[in-house]
């Protein structure tokens, strides 16, 4: 077993046991914890995958920006420990029946796929450079670049429209 | 890649560009304004989305040839035409349906909500790439899920946003993963690219279908089919008013509009796969939505089942796959918009009044005010199916698409279901028209503007059922846009 | 190198463990957090398949998504602060003043 191979099993062992903290801890805060650990594996697989750039986005606004938020927001309203009210029975095998087959189906249909089995060649030293990224987004994604700011502008709108508390004077 | 921008690109996009100044203008105006006087910012908003629609109708309109613009990401076709003229007129009505109402009209992040999303389904309208599309949906959502949620003193406001939400990004999630699958497979993320890409491969056909059920959850959350309409009732009951006429009516034509594009350009190596599933969907949208609407006492509850009923049958057009269907799906959303459309604002007139929207208190409606319940007698039966108006024609086209698409059954439980239909439209009309209310002798008036509104709605209604000619080459042009 | 169905099978189980929180937590701040956990499964996924194709696509995609995700938490938990206002709950199951 090569190198490769150990760090990425390493890696996965750690993103899928703390994809399962996150799901099984009953405190909110831990929670975000194991999903913030999630997202800085996943982080350093888009680093072994030729995607630097994306790794530092990956940090800096999912486990740092969004993941801070949701901590806030726990810690706002004091929701680390609200428990289930009642737990309906009947759901949960369900779901998990149905994560089982998603689970299967999805795996069958990649390996499903003779192609994809093959190694990837080492590509070249200038793939995925912050320069390469950022000449695409201002030329072929320009238009969705754009969009994406009236987007981020019309979020922030939204956010402290719902926030604001009325005036006391209405 | 594209080396500079040119005349075509502009013109592709003017909606949007006109949209997003419009925007700015709003924007801007809400600064500058002083409170009392905001009452203009609702007219600014409409005398913008008019002077937008013009342009697009003019100077917007795609040659014969669909052409693919800036870097792919868009297509500038017939389809794309019709649907973001569609869209910016059901943005239209919706602001003159917020006129009177005293809680928004003063909020210019209200209008700049509402713009934005509109700006996100013209975009969704014209998207030719799963990037663009991924980002046209969300730009029309996010906004749409705080309009929801405006009335944050209103429990059932902020309940409805926070579903609408909830449900939204879960299947947006879903959606997302089937898009991740599609570009793996096809190595490019142009739709028109990916159709050819998967042609040429050995792509197993169950991996396709696989990933095809995954972004027929997003679509299926937009338009509102069963099994993946349970947010609408809530969300359309809690939502303000115009907001839940304009999740009904624009929303629910956008989705379609990607629905069918996306299905026939991607998807056309597994149709007889997603033909079956869709085929189901309608079924059951038809079906439910027509049997739970028969209980319902509540007028937006009743819309929301109906609607659901109502992207059961347009479903009947997307499954039949070829050319009549796609134009009987455009056609459909022509006449639905307008008749929804219509149907909403006599109960946004109404409940402004009486403060309530049960079906109860929609009794004597024809004494009170008799011009508002025959705004509701068309619009109703026009949603049944009756001649001589739109929805007649529609429901027609939708059928003899699967039928000659040979889904025979289809089109037979579609029109055991339209019976079924008829029968809920009409206990309404019987409250409106035959029971004695409490209030019979106190008028209640229609202000002039939402007036307008109404009879331009049902004006198009009855040319839509009647002169079918012109219409119908709008619908045909863009169907073959797609083929 | 490892290959690239490696990433896919593993992207499949994060996206798996995403929907089952989603069907089995009632906490809507866990249940967006599970969202966000199938989120990073598609980007996962989208990354892997633009190594193997060797073009940039698949990175600018997850480059939008990251934006879009901002965005739709920013909406999201604003939305959970209005409600628990009100409510004093973010328990799911108690969201049900619409009956019908």
């Amino acid at each position: 077993m090569t190198a490769d191979l150990i760090l990425f099993f390493g890696l996965a062992a750690v993103a899928i046991g703390a994809a399962l903290g996150m799901l099984l801890s009953k405190n909110a805060v831990y929670s975000a914890l194991f999903l913030i650990l999630n997202f800085a594996t996943v982080a350093v697989f888009f680093l072994l995958l030729g995607a630097p750039f994306i790794a530092m986005a990956q940090v800096a606004v999912y486990a740092g920006a969004i993941m801070v938020l949701f901590l806030f927001v726990i810690m706002l309203l004091g929701a680390e420990q609200l428990l289930t009210s009642h737990k309906s029975g009947w759901q949960r095998p369900i779901a998990i029946l149905l994560t089982l087959v998603l689970l299967v189906e999805s795996i069958y249909l990649i390996f499903g796929r003779g192609r994809l089995l093959s190694q990837v060649a080492p590509v070249a030293s200038d793939y995925a450079s912050p320069e390469a990224i950022g000449e695409l987004l201002f030329s072929r994604y320009l238009l969705p670049f754009e969009v994406t700011s009236i987007l981020l502008l019309v979020a922030m709108v939204g956010v402290i429209v719902l926030i604001k508390k009325p005036k006391a004077n209405n | 890649m594209f080396g500079s921008i040119t005349t075509d690109m502009v013109l592709a996009i003017l909606p949007e560009i006109a949209l997003l100044v419009l925007i700015a203008v709003v924007f801007v105006t809400d600064l500058v304004v002083d409170e009392k006087r905001r009452g203009i910012l609702a007219w600014t908003s409409i005398i913008g989305l008019l002077i937008t629609m013009l342009l697009t109708a003019f100077f917007a309109q795609p040659g014969a040839e669909a052409e693919t613009l800036w870097g792919g990401m868009l297509r500038h076709d017939w389809l794309a035409y019709v649907s973001k003229l569609i869209f910016l007129f059901g943005a239209l009505i919706t602001t003159v349906f917020t006129l009177n109402w005293d809680s928004v009209r003063f909020k210019g992040e209200f209008y700049v909500l509402l713009l934005t999303s509109t700006l996100g389904m013209t975009l969704m309208g014209a998207s030719a790439d799963l990037i663009m599309l991924f980002l046209s949906i969300e730009t029309t959502s996010i906004p749409l899920y705080v309009l929801a949620g405006f009335l944050t003193d209103d429990d059932r406001s902020t309940e409805a946003g926070f579903k609408y939400l909830l449900f939204g990004a879960m299947t947006t999630a879903v959606m997302l993963y089937g898009f991740s699958l599609l570009y793996g497979f096809a190595g490019s993320t142009g739709l028109y690219e990916i159709s050819a890409a998967i042609g040429a491969g050995q792509i197993p056909a169950a991996a396709l279908a696989g990933a095809a059920v995954l972004v027929l959850v997003g679509f299926g959350f937009k338009v509102a089919m069963a099994p993946l309409h349970f947010w609408a009732p809530d969300v359309y009951e809690g939502a303000p008013t115009p907001i839940t006429a304009f999740l009904s009516t624009a929303s629910k034509a956008a989705g379609f509009v990607v629905l069918t594009r996306v299905m026939i350009a991607a998807f056309s190596s597994v149709q007889a796969e997603w033909q079956l599933m869709l085929a189901i969907a309608a079924v059951i949208s038809m079906t439910l939505g027509n049997l739970v609407a028969l209980s319902q006492t509540n007028i937006k509850r009743l819309l929301a089942y109906s609607s659901i009923a109502h992207a059961g049958y347009a479903l009947l057009g997307v499954i039949a796959a070829s050319e009549l269907g796609a134009a009987s799906v455009v056609y459909y959303f022509l006449v639905y918009v307008v008749t929804n459309m219509a149907a909403f604002g006599v109960v946004i007139v109404v409940s402004r009044v009486i403060g309530s929207d049960e079906i109860a208190d929609y009794a004597g409606l024809s004494r009170r005010s008799p011009g508002l319940a025959l705004v509701m007698l068309l619009a109703f039966l026009s949603l049944a199916g009756i001649p001589p108006l739109g929805g007649f024609i529609a429901k027609v086209l939708v059928f003899a698409a699967a039928v000659q698409a040979e889904f025979v059954w289809l089109a037979v439980i579609g029109v055991l279901n339209a019976i079924i239909g008829l029968y809920y439209y009409l206990i309404v009309l019987k409250v409106v028209y035959l029971t004695p209310g409490k209030d019979e002798q106190k008028a209640l008036p229609t202000p002039r503007p939402q007036a307008v509104a109404l009879v331009v709605s049902i004006v198009l209604l009855l040319l839509m059922g009647t002169v079918f000619a012109p219409w119908y080459q709008w619908a045909l042009n863009s169907a073959s846009a797609l083929f | 190198m490892v290959p690239v169905s490696y990433y896919l099978a593993l992207a499949a189980i994060l996206f798996a463990l995403g929907a089952l929180g989603v069907l089995i937590r009632r906490n809507a701040i866990i249940i967006f957090m599970s969202i966000e956990l199938m989120l990073n499964a598609a980007n996962l996924l989208f990354v892997a398949f633009a190594r193997s194709f060797e073009s940039l696509d698949g990175q600018i995609y997850v480059f939008f998504v990251i934006a879009v995700a901002a965005a739709e938490v920013a909406v999201g938990l604003a939305l959970i602060v209005t409600i628990f206002r009100t409510k004093h709950s973010i328990d799911i199951d108690e969201l049900s003043s619409m009956k019908g």
